[in-house]
């Protein structure tokens, strides 16, 4: 009797060590899915013609990855919301100068633009503590500080690490995705480069 | 039974086999690549200090920034940047006393003039006032910085400050 105890127990216990693997695999496998995906949707700087080095990512010309998340007022915002008009979705941060220094070009395109069917996405990429409600809403008042300080007219969301993934990756900032009215991404570009490229791609964007 | 009973050792050192590989194969493809390669700040020396137990110490700790790279100063200009701030964790037998840091160069960015910002470039040292207490300590201390370059920034980043401090 007490060595079939000990037999069960150990079976039990075994079992336990296996269930535990598979879904200590399970959750391996889809680490490794997300970041094969992010490996996939990484852009890199190749340097054209004129020398200059240019962001070309493997979106450009696929629709763009989607998503919902939350504004500053607790609002879910989807990408999807968005149909038939141009979009930017602009991925920056409170601690990133060089985003502080598009953001004026981004506010001024926009007001310029909006009538032709323009939209920006501020999609910020501060890290935020979703298990700690004081935290987050301290972190949210940051956000929406910087925000306000700097005159976003747009949308401004919140917890872009959740989507930085099929974006790939926000190891940089500020980054930019263009896209058209059919969801189609069609340029990126990657850390601060010019208003008139801005521009030229806002142009692309909307079919110009 | 006695199969099931001798091959259960077998089989639980089996199973820790198995997790510990599935444990390693997690941290080995854990690197991130970024358009930025490689770390932006290293820290370069002392690695082993001798200092005397129970008094204030001054240690100067030394950083270098990749080229072409600058990190925000302790005192950066903006209340939204980040400052580059050293810690040493509690209850590793150090305590850190004090930390001066250089003053950082005002730059500004070839896309806005009129906006100043105060960085630290190249190498940098840290002047770190520490009590040891008596014996050997390997004190995992961190650095927290954000670097950027002229267009682009990477997210803020803790790594760890490694020193064997000798407490006599």
């Amino acid at each position: 009797m007490k060595r079939n105890t000990l037999v069960l127990t150990g079976v039990l216990f075994i079992l336990a060590i296996f269930a535990w693997a598979g879904w200590a695999n399970f959750e391996y496998r889809q680490q490794a899915a997300e970041r094969l995906l992010a490996t996939a949707a990484k852009g890199e700087l190749v340097v054209d013609a004129s020398g200059s080095p240019q962001y070309v990512s493997p979106l450009t010309g696929k629709p763009a990855p989607a998503f919902e998340l939350e504004d500053l007022t607790g609002k879910k915002v989807s990408l999807n919301d968005y149909k038939g008009k141009a979009v930017l979705v602009n991925f920056w941060a409170t601690w990133c100068a060089p985003c502080k220094i598009e953001t004026p070009w981004l506010v001024d395109l926009r007001n310029q633009y909006a009538a032709q069917g323009f939209e920006v996405l501020g999609i910020s990429a501060d890290d935020i503590d979703r298990d700690d409600a004081k935290k987050l809403a301290d972190e949210k008042k940051e956000i929406a500080r910087s925000a306000t300080q700097l005159h976003i007219p747009y949308p401004v969301l919140i917890d872009g690490g959740s989507i930085d993934k099929p974006y790939g990756g926000l190891d940089e900032l500020p980054m930019s995705f263009f896209i058209d009215r059919n969801g189609t991404v069609v340029a990126a570009q990657m850390g601060l480069t010019s208003k008139d490229e801005m521009e030229s791609n806002i142009k692309k964007a909307l079919g110009n | 039974m006695f199969a099931m009973k001798s091959g259960l050792p077998m089989l639980i050192a089996s199973s820790v086999l198995a997790l510990g590989s599935l444990a390693a194969q997690g941290q080995s493809d854990s690197a991130s690549r970024s358009v930025l390669k490689g770390a932006a700040v290293e820290y370069l020396f002392p690695e082993q200090v001798t200092v005397a137990a129970g008094k204030a110490s001054a240690v100067t700790l030394h950083f270098r920034i990749a080229e072409g790279m600058h990190i925000n100063s302790h005192t950066p200009k903006d209340e939204f940047l980040i400052p580059t701030t050293f810690s040493v964790p509690d209850g590793s037998g150090v305590t850190l006393q004090d930390a001066a840091y250089p003053v950082g160069t005002d730059i500004t960015l070839p896309s806005d003039p009129d906006t100043k910002l105060n960085v630290y470039t190249h190498e940098f040292v840290i002047d770190a006032k520490i009590v040891a207490q008596a014996g050997d300590h390997l004190v995992e201390a961190k650095l927290r910085f954000q670097a950027c370059n002229n267009s682009v920034c990477m997210p803020p980043k803790t790594i760890p400050v490694a020193i064997d401090v000798i407490g006599k």
